[in-house]
């Protein structure tokens, strides 16, 4: 780390440096900012990442974060249809990637923009911020686009596979719900609820803008001050999230049936907050069991003709998640004799641990994967975005340095700790046979 | 000279190789992007799932290192190498880290020239090949995307496409015999153009890569006549029972005609682009943003490359009961873009979108990889590359009206629906 007031610009203090990534907070409404200059090509990204996400919703308005973000696109004071610059019309005309996504800690606005269009990217973002109209107009047929995006889902298996054990696995904490939320709260919410939603959470102090590639740094840490300086700071507090998930008893079970053609095994163990420090192992892990072809699952499943693939699902979320190998089915393969296979493995693991070569090779597929987090702004931008969301952007800059320290031992270690049947939750969907 | 022109070394015939080496600012990252004429065209009059077995089969070993061993070179430093198969190529695609430069590309040429093709690895394969088209059976896109183009095009035409369950019965006719054979006739030195892109030394790679591929026997390296057109466009319409689906897809299109070097290509693209090319076009204004009858709805001109005329095709997703209604809101659009043509206004918008595009694509190494490579498969100078966006800032309002009419006909477009009506 560098030490502070390394770098003064007007109206910003700076905060920290790490792996060229320097962080200033806004002094006006303490807005963080994240910079990093890179010339490669002539292209910038800009990204906000607001601190809100399914995990801030509740019964009655599971969705919102996600529907807001849809009415984000609607206009706002400055970028609106009627004064004939919409946001989408505004930044695809210059040929600018532009979307938004949202997850169940973060909701992230970003524009790929040719590097002399920064500014514009910043003026459209800062206006949504405290400006988005927020119309019922806008609202009721976006409602049906969003309701295609939910029905769009329930059409895989895995997806509806995938909720399903997350809502079992997760009871009272609002990871139980899936990002995209129940259809009847998704068709239901008010206008009112989703302004309520905005008028909480998207403040300049409850956000993180981060600008990668090509400008100059002075320029645009001005551009930023010049625009989103006009916001104050939250009138009230960020509201936390207070509910822990209480204590799993015991292994759950899930099974989906449905007309289909193949099945798919699901077996979730919970993980903790993304910080935790348990995290850079079970990375690893992860690694080991399933990515590549001489991982220990692919031997076992894949090679033997029993499944088309498998998938090891297992982000850092800001709190506990769900450490999950998903497996897709050969057509006549049974359910159970994956599951068996997989448990057993995982047994295999807590009882005689992990190779040195296991290890080192995992090790070397997170460095490339960390190198090519590198290639191209948004690439950073993205990467950034999902550490900003779990609560510390050094998670980025440290997670190779982080898992360079995991030992054998720990991975074996973590297995024992994780990867228990109590803390299971496996689920199975089955392909049913069409009716006649 | 631009960007491309000034910084692509192109080594155009070592060996009947073809690199094209671009250093960038990445630091330590390459990517590499390659082809070979080995698609399923090359098979098509004998079993056109030959060539995807083959590309995939040239990971599972090799003469001299079984599927473990390949992998563990390669994961051991964390560098990937993919093969796939198109209608036209196979390709490869390596990420690696510049000092493993070496070890990416002697087991790129071990694994192109020496495949072992094992009986045990290719009954495992097909066995799985054949469980992701089982799954391609709930698959309303897919579903409704092959009627598509069966109904445009006739069984020889390279944008064909077989139903499932032929393509399982021809996967499952495939034999190691069919492998080696087809391997000996397409894969050789004639045809291989690689584009690599990032932290890279243009003069160390081609040292690299040409020194195991040149000795490499030489094969042909044209891509055969298209014998058959596309099917006169008539009006029709089809639904797909899929059961248990939430959502419908919805193609609506027809044949063009015409390839993508013909005169008129790019101002019917810049037609279609204005209708359904991205968020801000037509479609999604009017069908998404507007009435709400869908989450995505665009138009493109697909199927174009190489001589093959090609097809304009709208693709949407629809809820099954206002599935009606977004056929509707759909046509209206078609006939209005038909009837009244496009805007100066729009036509200008969108080659400014275009062309910005174009620049933010050069975001990454694998970005400019592909980009290089695909120019260079065209059999296009590197300097397209720089002129793109001149040719597209030419076309006039009138070509692009004058395109939609003389390509587009609104009476006669077939329209295929996929889900639980």
């Amino acid at each position: 780390m560098c030490p502070k007031n390394k770098n003064n610009f007007t109206g910003y203090d700076f905060v920290k440096k790490s792996a060229g990534i320097e962080e200033y907070t806004l002094v006006k409404n303490s807005l963080r900012v994240l910079v990093l200059e890179d010339h490669s090509a002539p292209v910038a990204t800009f990204m906000v990442t607001y601190h809100v996400g399914s995990r801030n919703e509740a019964i009655g308005y599971t969705g919102s974060t996600h529907l807001l973000e849809h009415l984000m696109f609607k206009g706002s004071r400055n970028f609106n249809k009627e004064k004939n610059t919409a946001i989408w019309t505004e930044l695809q005309n210059i040929g600018a990637q532009i979307n938004a996504t949202t997850w169940n800690d973060r909701t992230n606005y970003f524009e790929v923009v040719p590097s002399e269009h920064l500014e514009r990217a910043i003026a459209i973002e800062a206006d949504r911020m405290r400006h988005a109209f927020l119309k019922d107009e806008d609202r009721q047929p976006e409602m049906t686009v969003v309701r295609n995006e939910f029905e769009r889902g329930e059409n895989s298996p895995f997806d509806v596979l995938d909720k399903n054990i997350w809502a079992t696995a997760y009871q009272a904490h609002p990871y139980h719900h899936s990002t995209i939320g129940w259809r009847s709260d998704i068709e239901n919410i008010s206008t009112e609820r989703l302004k309520i939603f905005y008028d909480t959470y998207y403040w300049p102090n409850n956000a993180t803008v981060t600008v990668i590639g090509d400008f100059n740094k002075e320029q645009a840490l001005a551009s930023i001050n010049k625009y989103f300086s006009e916001h104050s700071k939250s009138i009230n507090p960020i509201p936390p999230v207070y509910t822990d998930e209480p204590a799993q008893e015991g292994p759950r079970r899930i099974t989906v049936k449905r007309t289909g053609q193949t099945g798919i095994v699901g077996v979730a163990h919970k993980s903790p907050q993304g910080l935790h420090e348990d995290t850079y192992a079970l990375q690893l892990l992860g690694k080991i069991l399933a990515d590549g072809k001489t991982s220990r699952l692919n031997k076992l499943i894949i090679d033997k003709g029993l499944a088309t693939s498998i998938f090891m699902y297992d982000f850092p979320f800001l709190d506990n998640g769900l450490f999950i190998t998903y497996v897709f089915l050969t057509p006549g393969t049974d359910h159970k004799k994956i599951e068996k296979t997989i448990i057993k493995e995982y047994n295999n693991i807590i009882e005689n641990g992990v190779s040195q070569e296991e290890l080192r090779r995992a090790q070397a597929q997170i460095r490339a994967m960390v190198a090519f987090s590198r290639d191209g702004t948004y690439a950073v931008a993205s990467a950034l975005n999902e550490a900003i969301a779990i609560g510390d952007w050094t998670f980025y800059t440290n997670f190779m340095e982080n898992i360079n320290n995991v030992t054998a031992e720990e991975i074996k270690e973590i297995a024992k700790k994780y990867l228990t049947e109590d803390q299971s939750t496996t689920g199975w969907f089955i392909a049913k046979e069409p009716k006649a | 000279m631009g960007t491309f022109s000034n910084q692509v070394i192109i080594n155009n015939d070592i060996k009947g190789v073809k690199t094209y080496v671009m250093p960038t600012r990445a630091k330590d990252v390459i990517t590499i992007s390659g082809s070979i004429l080995g698609g399923s065209i090359h098979c098509a009059d004998k079993n056109s799932k030959l060539a995807a077995l083959v590309a995939t089969m040239l990971d599972k070993g090799t003469v001299k290192k079984d599927k473990y061993e390949i992998s563990e070179t390669l994961e051991s430093v964390g560098a990937e190498l993919n093969f796939s198969s198109t209608r036209y190529h196979t390709h490869f695609t390596g990420f690696c880290l510049n000092n493993d430069l070496d070890t990416l590309l002697s087991l790129l040429a071990e694994q192109l020239m020496t495949p072992s093709f094992s009986n045990d690895e290719l009954s495992t394969l097909k066995s799985r090949i054949c469980g992701n088209l089982e799954r391609d059976k709930e698959d309303t896109k897919k579903i409704a995307m092959t009627h598509f183009l069966r109904r445009l095009f006739p069984k020889h035409h390279p944008n064909y496409r077989d139903t499932i369950d032929e393509s399982i019965n021809l996967v499952n006719k495939i034999t190691t015999k069919d492998l080696f054979a087809f391997h000996k006739q397409r894969y050789g030195r004639g045809s291989i153009k690689i584009a690599a892109a990032g932290d890279i030394n243009p003069e160390e790679f081609n040292e690299l890569i040409i020194g195991p591929l040149g000795a490499w026997e030489k094969k042909e390296t044209i891509i055969p006549p298209i014998k058959e057109k596309a099917k006169d466009p008539k009006e029709s319409n089809e639904t797909i029972n899929v059961p248990d689906k939430t959502s419908s897809d919805l193609y609506i299109g027809q044949s063009i005609g015409i390839d993508s070097e013909h005169k008129d290509y790019y101002a019917l693209m810049l037609g279609v682009y204005i209708l359904g090319g991205n968020f801000s076009a037509r479609l999604m204004q009017t069908v998404r943003d507007k009435q709400g009858l869908t989450y995505g709805i665009g138009s493109s001109i697909s199927g174009v490359s190489f001589g093959a005329d090609g097809y304009w095709s709208i693709w949407g997703t629809f809820a099954p009961d206002i599935l009606k209604k977004g056929i509707k809101a759909t046509k209206e659009q078609i006939d209005l873009w038909f009837k009244k043509g496009v805007t100066g206004d729009e036509l200008s918008a969108k080659k400014t979108t275009i062309n910005g595009s174009y620049k933010v694509s050069l975001d990454s190494t694998a970005g400019l990889a592909g980009k290089i490579l695909s120019n260079a498969e065209h059999g296009r100078n590197i300097s397209y590359l720089d002129k793109y966006p001149k040719i597209i800032e030419n076309i006039s309002l009138s070509e692009v009206n004058n395109a939609i009419k003389k390509y587009i006909n609104p009476n006669k477009l077939y329209m295929v629906s996929a889900g639980t009506p």
